[in-house]
């Protein structure tokens, strides 16, 4: 009876492996697709960098019909100067990412090694801070940065992010997990507490370091909102501010050719470290996510 | 699990070694923890903490950035409450968060599915492609965006053979954005949702695998099941970096340099205009009631997800 039945269901209209082949192709075709989707912008944007200003509004979406460097000759003359733009958001980043990864390390070791008095108050007062928005203490920061003389210059992009609590709370995390058997060993042969710090443990939670640096560095580089408010001369704003207000002379229309090469420029070195190091990338700018 | 008692053991007489040396501890070792976190404190008190202090004192005062500032009360809150940009403003807020939201994580999560499946070889291939548009700034991609949709010049209406004004039209231009956050955003949550996706226990899968269900069975009485608690925290999650949305709807709607036009603004926008026409107290106050509904955001979460851990 049993048998009977068996083969009564055992004759399908496809073998389970084609099956299994059909459902493999779908998937890829519908990953590819969703790939294509993603890198369209990208593409686009990288093909109208090489298109003239005015070929863009004919041609906004092919191949160029005449392939130019204008739009890069552009970025580096001396008239529009943007070559200076970048020039300050690659300082503001190299060194909001610097300080900031020092900073938290030295605070984190401390916190994760030493036993002193006020320890836990002191970094859970630090964690609960981590619910306030950036953008409430906006008001307050610009006053300050008033009252210090210091708007319109590059310490105000710098000042303000280098205490991210959730760069000190990853590391901390990090350098809980090395055995205390380390330090203890290096005091015995004499360090003192510095050249701990920067001899074994800075070289030892290298990973966790390199993880942080990458968020901070990207946070810095797409900053829009705090310089916009910040910095109004435009000789000193950071690339991303000066982008959105190209114009013509007639100061109505943008011009798109020199905006596309602008955007490449700002781009594609960041996708080049990526593709390089696509698994520390991905891990680190979603590291804020995953708490629970 | 042997290492982890050797562990143990070794901490403990470090912590003996430690008592031991605590009577003569001198000054030098009293103040080495302190002079350790001291720069990150003064840096985060100076530039933190302090002017966020400094703001919600400002919310209760009239102050125009000189002069004496005049003490006003709730006044500066009640004006934000009563001005009808400010609703404006924050629903499309609101819009932006749900209507990019449910999108981007039902294609991040379908994605994640689909490449954590066995039939998937080229994983390594995929995932960075698909976490690509989050490495774009989200000024070039808004840029990009906004060449895209010109009325006159832009690639999909030159495509379309149509004059749609994607971006004049404010309706049309708040979904321009919301397809913006959802390209930007679905690489993100697909990483999350993947490895949510390879954490969740294989011996379940196969039990019921063994039990005859079908790969869309297991997706939809096993998986998303037990994925659901990690949604509702995305959710959640993403609605307060929206709260503080700002780049994306000034680029997108923007025009030489000014920000968004109030129908398709974000809230920040408000703090933004205050501090511009130097209103600081109102700034500060806009500011804060930003910060009250996040809060309120967070406990709503908490409860729901905290009934979920009960229920279970």
């Amino acid at each position: 009876m049993a048998i009977t039945m068996e083969s009564n269901l055992k004759q399908p209209l496809l073998s389970y492996s084609t099956k299994r082949r059909i459902a493999q192709v779908t998937i890829y075709l519908i990953l590819t697709l969703f790939c294509i989707i993603s890198m369209y912008p990208m593409v686009i944007m990288v093909l109208n960098s090489f298109k003239s200003n005015q070929e863009i509004f004919i041609n906004p979406a092919g191949l160029p019909n005449e392939w130019t460097l204008s739009s890069y000759e552009e970025i580096f003359s001396s008239h529009t100067g943007l070559w200076r733009n970048y020039l300050v958001s690659m300082i503001v980043a190299i060194v909001t990412t610097l300080g900031s990864v020092f900073l938290s390390a030295l605070a984190a070791f401390s916190f994760a090694k030493f036993k002193f008095f006020g320890r836990n108050l002191i970094f859970a007062a630090l964690l609960a801070t981590m619910m306030v928005p950036m953008e409430l203490n906006i008001p307050g920061r610009y006053l300050l940065f008033a009252e210090l003389n210091l708007l319109n210059s590059i310490p105000a992009l710098i000042l303000p992010k280098l205490t991210p609590i959730i760069g000190l709370f990853l590391i901390r995390q990090y350098m809980l997990s090395i055995p205390d058997a380390l330090i203890e060993s290096a005091r015995i042969d004499g360090a003192n507490y510095w050249t701990i710090f920067w001899r074994i443990m800075v070289p030892v939670c290298a990973p966790i370091l390199g993880a942080f640096a990458i968020l901070q560095f990207m946070a810095s580089w797409n900053d829009y909102l705090w310089p916009s408010i910040v910095i109004l001369k435009q000789e000193i704003q950071p690339i991303m501010i000066v982008l959105p207000r190209l114009t013509d002379e007639t100061g109505f229309q943008k011009v798109w050719g020199t905006i596309m090469a602008g955007n490449t420029l700002a781009t594609i070195p960041i996708m080049l470290v990526f593709i390089r190091y696509q698994n520390q990338f991905m891990s680190s700018m979603t590291v804020g996510a995953v708490k629970e | 699990m042997e290492t982890k008692i050797h562990r143990k053991s070794e901490s403990l007489s470090i912590n003996q070694s430690r008592t031991k040396r605590k009577q003569g501890k001198s000054w030098g070792e009293f103040l080495t923890p302190y002079l350790f976190i001291f720069p990150f404190l003064a840096f985060f008190l100076i530039f933190f903490l302090g002017p966020a202090l400094y703001s919600f004192v400002l919310s209760f005062y009239r102050y125009r950035g000189y002069g004496e500032a005049q003490f006003a009360g709730i006044d500066n809150y009640v004006r934000a409450l009563d001005y009808h940009v400010f609703w404006t403003t924050l629903e499309n807020t609101l819009f932006y968060w749900v209507g990019h939201a449910v999108p981007m994580m039902a294609l991040a999560f379908f994605l994640a599915v689909l490449v954590n499946s066995k039939l998937v070889v080229h994983k390594n291939f995929f995932k960075p492609l698909i976490f690509l548009p989050q490495i774009v700034a989200s000024v070039a991609s808004a840029l990009v965006f906004q060449n895209f949709f010109g009325t006159h010049t832009g690639a999909l209406n030159n495509m379309l053979g149509t004059d749609i004004p994607w971006l004049e039209d404010m309706d049309l231009a708040r979904w321009a954005v919301v397809i913006l956050l959802v390209w930007r955003g679905i690489g993100y949550w697909f990483i999350i949702f993947l490895a949510g996706l390879t954490s969740i226990n294989e011996e379940v899968n196969e039990a019921a695998t063994v039990d005859g269900a079908s790969s869309f069975q297991k997706l939809f009485y096993i998986t998303i099941p037990l994925m659901r608690s990690t949604f509702l925290f995305a959710f959640i999650v993403d609605g307060i970096v929206t709260l503080r949305l700002f780049a994306e709807p000034n680029v997108l709607g923007g025009r030489g340099g000014a920000l968004a036009p109030v129908e398709m603004a974000p809230v920040l926008n408000l703090v933004v205009n205050n501090i511009r026409g130097a209103r600081f107290g109102d700034a500060a106050a806009v500011g804060w009631i930003l910060f009250v509904i996040t809060v309120f955001i967070t406990i709503v979460q908490y409860l729901i997800l905290g009934r979920r851990r009960k229920e279970q």
